[in-house]
């Protein structure tokens, strides 16, 4: 069998370990907002995001509906669902993996929104609406390689269902909506263009990666892929305990989580840094306080401190610092602690 | 319908929102006064716009009709209705998603990304009431009474000043300054939404009560002639065109008058009005003043529209204004006599950023960059040739189909299905049915620089400027998003620096260690440029390609040993045509001795003609920009 069947484990990821924190955040609080992935090829980007897969927790939805609508959330319910509730009908609950659903870039609109189903329309003269990958990405991860090369007109579809969390769909003869609720992740290689300013803000956090340079590092990177490739089942099963951890840790800290409480010196503390770095809006305050707390979480702790602060601020700082036309945006590191200091 | 389903607690509460006090104003008015049908909330990214937008729900009865940016044409007018063409073999209407919106809220998140025609035509549609459709055998209209709600953030695209008036009112907004309390609202709300929201729901009742009490005064509210005098002369004094701005202001006043229990109009009410009425309708070009008074009026608008935030800005840009001169200067100590050429072989000049002229483009005139871009808008769409791309529309197919749109296909066939066969299938589809779709995608232009990197142009520090002169044109690329590549050519060949790319941070980091020296093969550069562009062009079909030559035309480095370089590389020139290839030439050379050379190459290349030394901020805007669009 190919290892191409077979995803690299997350837990097996040599350093990058700003990426990884990145998505792990997210994992555990959604509305963070997704993470955007900047860096040169060949640097683990991709296997990264595939791999998070294993490692993701089982989330409860209604059983038996396309959308797998959050029982939750019944104001969020797709048509069919809210039509049962409306109805009284008692919706099953059940329990599925959480995906990593791709968005490939040679997508059509129709694949990605959803379009009319052609057989049903056919056979049954009646409309009906064919789910697409907006669809598949609710409550899962939605991936984006290359997302600096999305065509314009499907990055305007991501936006809305980004904004919203609900996916509107106004084409082709159907008119319907569904919930579209994802983290959606996006991998980009910056040599080969800019992100579209407002797309760019919609990425809760981002990550630059570079290649690891210590020598050491490099050499383990090779050992475990190697490994990996010779027998990629056994690799896995070696790792399985591991992830089984990893899974759990984040399990965890998803109801940890939401024990934490907002206090007021780490508001100030948050809009401290963003009023010191100049951030427009007030999405990197939210989002950073979100970080903070999910790092708390992802440590078991029930608290916010410093540190948390500290480890997540780049990561929401970087791709939201205003920058003219030729500046490349970095957050130096030196002038945070500096700020952090001083609050 | 869905979005009518959705409850309160997905959307945070309306009197939660701190600030964003003109958006409120904004809103309120439009809920109050039928008369205010179209309102545009703007500002940069994260100040809450779309939260305010959608927080209407908690205050008003109407339902809110969402407008998604991929809607199509029919979905949002109507068209004709498959399921009733099916069964009756005739088409009927069925309204599109203005029909549902009759009575209720329309929002329009991001609408200046949407296509302009849409736009338009949604904004005709709500201004004059109806709605009218004349497509596949339909012509119909229905009557449509909403009311607009949209947002837009500039920093992608502004929309075409013509767009912009149909906005009763554009309400703009910066962000709260007690970002502390921002985030501890909203730190609660998404700690329990239901209950955060509860906890406003007497706030949110006075709000109701409010609107509910400016309606019944709004009738017996007036306005004296005083008042109206002074709204003509406001709008005169900043050139608002037409009279949609002081009809807006009017009506404006008279509802903030109703929603502050008084029947008449006072002062106060027509200044905020006309804040809320008048910023998108400023006129920002009077006939072309001297440049340093625009530059201070523009200012001055910037101050009062964007307030301080904005303010600091533009000086911050101002800074660098004082080392202008410092290179200059710099040059003319610097300028080596001519024989050391050798010594400067390998030399990196720094860009010419300061260089003077070209630099006051690039960051003093934000209105003006604006102004072009959305002039810009009309070559963005082009009709995409594989199945990537906008379902913009549908035609009789012209070969075979390979991209059915199965939507204009099936109602073709509607129509006849009473008198076809169809088996056990509900339609029979015949080959006379088939449409096929129209896509359209949005298309940049490449812009190729191909740069004269040879010691003749280092040695007379020109590189200096000719970086400064590709840096101006690359920050326009910026803002429009073009691709930008770059070649040079010096000692005996020619390099691709960099590929076109949408990068303008890399290329302009190519563009800092571009290196010069040697001597100049401008034969082979026009080869290998024209080789390139004819490939690249090949494979970005409905691209607008562009080669920008920067030499003086002067040539030392022939392709055949032996002939003359100069008048080598103007046969070359003369051969070369490659289809959706445009070139530009601007000629570096300097001084008295200027020989022709280059205003040769570009006749012989069909190009345009312009000297590095002419293009100061005027004619390059009016100039490389203009033939570029």
């Amino acid at each position: 069998m190919s290892s191409e069947n077979f995803v690299y484990p997350f837990t097996k990821i040599v350093g990058q370990e700003k990426m990884k924190k990145a998505l792990l955040l997210n994992v555990v609080d959604p509305t963070i907002g997704g993470v955007l992935i900047k860096g040169e090829k060949g640097t683990a980007k991709s296997t990264a995001v595939r791999s998070l897969a294993q490692i993701l927790p089982m989330r409860e939805n209604v059983s038996n509906c396309v959308f797998r609508c959050d029982l939750s959330r019944p104001d969020t319910y797709c048509p069919y669902c809210s039509e049962k509730a409306a109805k009284g009908v008692a919706l099953e609950p059940i329990n599925t993996e959480i995906r990593v659903v791709e968005l490939p870039l040679s997508a059509t609109e129709d694949r990605v929104a959803g379009t009319l189903d052609i057989e049903h329309i056919l056979k049954t003269g009646e409309k009906k609406f064919e789910p697409g990958i907006l669809a598949q990405a609710n409550g899962n991860l939605l991936y984006v390689d290359e997302v600096n090369l999305l065509d314009d007109h499907l990055v305007d579809l991501l936006l809305d269902s980004a904004a919203m969390g609900r996916n509107y769909v106004e084409r082709e003869g159907v008119s319907f909506s569904h919930p579209s609720r994802f983290i959606l992740v996006g991998t980009m290689n910056p040599e080969e263009g800019d992100l579209r300013p407002q797309l760019l803000d919609r990425f809760g956090l981002s990550v630059d990666v570079k290649g690891e340079k210590d020598a050491k590092f490099r050499a383990e990177v090779v050992k475990r892929r190697l490994k990996f490739d010779e027998d990629p089942a056994a690799y896995i099963k070696a790792n399985e305990e591991e992830a089984k951890e990893m899974t759990r840790r984040i399990t965890d800290a998803k109801l940890l989580f939401k024990k934490i409480e907002t206090d007021d010196d780490a508001i100030d503390m948050v809009v401290g840094i963003t009023t010191h770095f100049g951030v427009d809006g007030h999405r990197a305050d939210i989002t950073m306080m979100k970080a903070a707390k999910a790092n708390a979480a992802l440590d078991g702790r029930n608290e916010i401190d410093k540190d948390d602060i500290r480890e997540v601020a780049d990561l929401v700082l970087s791709h939201r610092i205003r920058r003219r036309p030729f500046e490349s945006s970095v957050i130096d590191a030196g002038e945070l602690e500096e700020c952090l200091r001083t609050l | 319908m869905p979005s009518d389903a959705v409850m309160d607690t997905t959307s945070f509460p309306f009197s939660a929102v701190l600030g964003m006090d003109d958006a409120k104003k904004a809103i309120m008015c439009a809920l109050v006064n039928p008369k205010i049908k179209c309102v545009l909330i703007k500002g940069r990214s994260g100040v809450a716009k779309s939260t305010i937008a959608r927080s209407v729900r908690g205050i008003c009865e109407k339902s809110i009709v969402n407008v998604p940016l991929n809607v199509a044409n029919e979905q949002l007018f109507g068209g004709m209705d498959i399921e009733s063409a099916l069964k009756t073999g005739s088409p009927a209407l069925k309204k599109g998603i203005l029909g549902r919106a009759d009575g209720n809220l329309i929002y329009f998140d991001d609408v200046n990304l949407a296509d302009d025609t849409l736009t338009m035509s949604l904004l005709d549609s709500i201004l004059c009431g109806r709605v009218i459709i004349e497509r596949e055998g339909i012509s119909s209209s229905y009557s449509v009474d909403a009311a607009l709600i949209a947002t837009m953030n500039p920093e992608e695209k502004e929309m075409s000043d013509h767009i912009m008036d149909r906005f009763d009112i554009c309400a703009n907004s910066s962000g709260e300054e007690r970002k502390d309390e921002v985030l501890r609202r909203n730190m609660s709300y998404s700690d329990d939404p239901s209950l955060f929201c509860q906890s406003y729901s007497e706030e949110e009742e006075e709000i109701k009560n409010k609107i509910k009490r400016a309606k019944r005064i709004l009738p017996t509210v007036r306005i004296s002639d005083d008042l109206i005098q002074i709204i003509v002369e406001l709008c005169g004094k900043i050139g608002a065109a037409g009279h949609r701005g002081d009809i807006s202001v009017a009506n404006t006043a008279m509802t903030l008058a109703a929603l502050n229990d008084r029947d008449e109009v006072i002062k106060k009410d027509v200044e905020e009005a006309a804040i809320l009425c008048l910023s998108h309708r400023r006129n920002y070009s009077p006939p072309p003043p001297p440049p340093e008074e625009d530059e201070k009026e523009e200012e001055e608008q910037d101050q009062e529209e964007e307030k301080e935030d904005e303010k600091e800005q533009n000086d911050d840009k101002n800074e660098p204004e004082e080392d202008w001169d410092e290179p200059e200067k710099d040059d003319k100590q610097d300028e080596p006599p001519p024989n050391m050429e050798g010594m400067l072989d390998e030399m990196l000049f720094e860009i010419g950023e300061q260089f003077k002229v070209i630099d006051f483009l690039g960051q003093g005139d934000k209105k003006r960059i604006k102004k072009t871009k959305s002039r810009m808008g009309r070559r963005e769409t082009v009709e995409s040739c594989d199945s990537t791309g906008r379902y913009s529309g549908y035609r009789m197919p012209r070969e075979r189909v390979s991209d059915v749109a199965l939507d204009a296909t099936i109602r073709e066939a509607a129509t006849h299905q009473r008198s076809r066969e169809k088996g056990s299938m509900a339609i029979n589809i015949e080959e006379s049915d088939l449409r096929e779709k129209v896509r359209e995608r949005r298309s940049g232009c490449t812009i190729m620089f191909v740069v004269d990197a040879s010691g003749s142009i280092g040695v007379r520090k020109r590189m200096v400027a000719v970086k400064g002169a590709i840096l101006s044109m690359l920050r326009e690329s910026y803002v429009k998003r073009d691709r930008v590549g770059m070649m040079a050519f010096r000692r005996s060949s020619t390099e691709v620096i960099l590929p076109p790319t949408k990068s303008v941070e890399y290329s302009h980091r190519k563009l800092e260690e571009l290196p010069t020296g040697g001597k100049t093969p401008l034969g082979n550069a026009l080869t290998e440029a024209g080789c390139y562009m004819a490939t690249y062009s090949k494979h970005h079909p409905g691209e607008s390609c562009y080669v920008v030559l920067l030499t003086d035309g002067r040539a030392n480095v022939p392709m055949e040993s032996g002939s003359d370089a100069i008048s080598e590389a103007q046969e070359i020139a003369e051969k070369i045509k490659i289809h959706g290839v445009k070139w530009i030439v601007i000629d570096v050379a300097s001084g008295f001795k200027r020989f022709n050379h280059a205003k040769e190459l570009a006749m012989k290349l069909e190009g345009t003609y312009f000297r590095l030394d002419d293009l100061n901020a005027e004619n390059l805007s009016a100039g490389v920009k203009a033939l570029i669009s």
